[in-house]
């Protein structure tokens, strides 16, 4: 079967059960819809029965500008070759989803490292809030825009200090010189010792 | 004229102490037996040393399964929180005199990964590390010149980062304690 | 008596020393056969002394209990083995049921002793190292026993006798299908490549060794050092006609653990179920047909 057909397929399917907001072709074996909320599960499921059975991935992107949180269900089939990316917007600020694991049950991990890293809440999923790669996590969600991870390793982990003699970038340095004249050297023994 | 009779010198407890301790130092840098903590990309450094170019057996030296076999834990590359728990109960399961050696820059200063929520940026100021090997990642030479330095380190009787550990136990406790939260290891799989 | 007792433990000494040695230049020939320099031939007794000089920590009694009660039978059970026709602590008493016997204290010992540790894979390496021995000994036996038919003696020195007196006739080439199985069960025995199933360091992590650290460890090396002697001085004194004096013995012994060795180390590891599916099929099979060949048709080379 031509991938042209599978497309005008699969959009076939996915417009009979939800309103497709934006379509686009990434390339010959990658589409992706951007449906609403709450048409995931009716979209996922309908896929499900169309041969798209293995959810390959499930993550989340954090678009702090407009305040909403994307999450993006990557599915995958084993006969066709064609990857269907199923995106949906929800809000950032107390953010929820239902849990897919009635469809996908795999979906369970895909789930709870989204709240670990985003702070989703998936209700449905029965332990979506335990702790899964994060432990004693005591800060907001390490992958949302807002989070600086420099000021959080400033605050938690020692640095180490280094002397200011150790700088090679202070003019006033007297080894200065030296390390040029090691890096000439250095050179010329990268052309093999030759004289260009 | 000279008595050819052997008299013995008496040795006092510290002395005949010192006499067995040099004995096994010489056994203990002959015969280094590491854990490997591959954490890291550092680790890939290891197969070339281990096998017919380097050949790290002819030290004496080779890979353990069990920390408690183990001389040296081997720490290759950077350490995440949650790695660094599992490292803390590693190395205190080891049996004494035990070494740690450090491969690459991530241990010695977080390297590229210096500003990452995850990733912690000095080793020594949670467990004593004996030698760091520097590099990102470091060649199999300098990997091999670090074990060199190590039985060097031993011989000369400075290798005690083990004794450091037992000494200055609750600094190196209260540093574990701000970067981790808690040292014990709590996972659903385990209980 | 006291005598014979302290030939007795020579005996022993002499076969810590032997094998700890031999086991050493075997790791620079498997050093040279992998296109490596190899250790120092004395790199075993460094690391034995090593591990001694270390501090060990205890999980218990009976995890102490069991290292000692191991390294004593199994220093018993050298104490009994003939190195050559005449080099026996104990005249009368090296009768192969005693090796058949006392080996298994040691083996006990260390079982009891690693099941004391409390680590789930001590337990799993110990179910596997008695499991592999209850696949390897039934075609030993029936082996051991068929020569012991032939030769009409269960003393090893009488069977050593017997194969010099009849013009050097080793029941290896006497009786060449046993010899295979004593091979194959030689290498079962030692816990060689192709059945290291219950060490297996990268799958239970060294398996009954697992918690062992320090001075336990070094004394559960000297074990293991003295029961590959015992092992594979049986096999010299059953299947290549024992010796008549020492350098004999030392010749055969150092062949005998080289070729298994080398075979050891082109091998890959079975799984559990394979390793007693095999012993139980072409072992156990050639065993059954050479007793049949040997005992009933009398047809011995």
């Amino acid at each position: 079967m031509n991938s042209m057909n599978n497309i005008e397929r699969v959009k076939e399917i996915v417009e009979k059960v939800a309103k497709v907001r934006k379509f686009e072709q990434i390339d010959k074996f990658q589409i992706a819809f951007e449906i609403e909320k709450n048409d995931v599960h009716q979209t996922l499921s309908a896929l499900k029965l169309a041969g798209w059975k293995q959810l390959s991935y499930l993550s989340a992107i954090d678009w702090i500008e407009t305040s909403k949180f994307e999450l993006v269900y990557v599915l995958f089939n084993w006969d066709e070759a064609l990857y269907i990316q199923i995106r949906a917007m929800i809000e950032r600020e107390a953010a929820e989803m239902n849990s897919i694991i009635s469809i996908f049950p795999g979906a369970k991990y895909y789930e709870r490292e989204a709240h670990e890293f985003f702070g989703i809440n998936f209700p449905g999923n029965p332990d979506y809030h335990k702790q899964l790669i994060l432990e004693n996590w005591d800060d907001i969600p390490p992958l949302r825009k807002d989070f600086d991870p420099s000021v959080y390793s400033d605050r938690k982990f020692p640095k180490r200090e280094y002397s200011v003699d150790y700088s090679v970038k202070d003019p006033e340095n007297k080894s200065f010189e030296k390390i040029k004249e090691r890096e000439k050297r250095a050179l010329s023994l990268r052309t093999g010792g030759q004289k260009k | 004229m000279k008595s050819t009779k052997f008299t013995p010198v008496p040795l006092t407890k510290a002395e005949t102490d010192k006499k067995w301790w040099e004995i096994g130092d010489f056994f203990r840098r002959n015969s280094l037996w590491l854990l490997m903590y591959c954490t890291g990309c550092c680790a890939i450094e290891l197969p070339p040393a281990m096998t017919s170019a380097y050949d790290m057996e002819r030290l004496g030296m080779g890979p353990m399964a069990t920390p408690r076999q183990a001389d040296i834990l081997l720490v290759s590359g950077y350490l995440s929180l949650k790695t660094l728990r599992r490292l803390i109960y590693t190395y205190e399961q080891m049996s004494e005199p035990r070494y740690v050696v450090a491969l690459g820059s991530c241990p010695i200063n977080g390297g590229i990964y210096h500003d990452s929520h995850a990733v912690i940026n000095q080793l020594d100021q949670y467990i004593p590390v004996d030698v760091y090997v520097a590099g990102c990642m470091p060649n199999t030479e300098a990997v091999m010149n670090g074990f060199v330095d190590l039985m060097d380190q031993i011989k000369h009787k400075r290798a005690n980062g083990w004794k450091k550990y037992h000494e200055n136990y609750s600094w190196y406790k209260a540093n574990q304690i701000t970067s981790l939260g808690e040292v014990d290891v709590h996972d659903e799989f385990h209980e | 008596m006291i005598v014979n007792i302290l030939v007795g433990i020579g005996i022993a000494l002499f076969g810590f020393a032997l094998q700890t040695s031999i086991g050493g230049i075997n790791r620079k020939i498997v050093g040279r056969l992998q296109k490596r320099h190899g250790p120092r031939w004395y790199q075993e007794f460094i690391d034995i002394f090593k591990l001694l000089s270390k501090r060990g920590i205890s999980h218990g009694w009976i995890y102490d209990f069991g290292v000692i009660m191991a390294l004593g039978g199994i220093i018993a059970t050298a104490m009994f083995m003939p190195l050559t026709v005449d080099i026996v602590a104990f005249k009368q008493f090296d009768n192969f049921f005693i090796f058949v016997y006392l080996l298994a204290v040691g083996m006990l010992g260390m079982a009891m002793s690693a099941s004391g540790s409390g680590n789930p894979w001590a337990s799993i390496g110990v179910m596997r190292a008695l499991t592999t021995m209850l696949a390897y000994e039934v075609p030993f036996l029936i082996v051991a026993l068929t020569i012991i038919n032939v030769s009409d003696s269960s003393s090893l020195t009488a069977i050593q006798a017997f194969q010099q007196t009849a013009g050097n006739n080793w029941f290896i080439i006497a009786l060449p299908l046993g010899g295979l199985v004593g091979v194959l069960s030689l290498m079962g025995m030692l816990g060689k490549k192709p059945f290291e199933t219950y060490i297996a360091p990268a799958e239970i992590a060294s398996g009954p060794m697992v918690e062992y650290g320090g001075k336990q460890l070094g004394m559960l090396f000297i074990l293991h050092e003295i029961s590959v002697f015992i092992e594979v001085s049986l096999f010299v004194h059953l299947f290549l006609g024992g010796a008549s004096n020492i350098f004999i013995f030392l010749i055969k012994y150092f062949t005998v653990y080289t070729v298994v060795n080398l075979i050891s180390n082109v091998n890959g590891r079975f799984k559990i179920d394979q390793v007693v599916k095999f012993f139980y099929k072409w072992p156990l099979l050639l065993a059954i047909i050479q007793a049949f060949i040997a005992i009933y048709l009398g047809w011995v080379i």
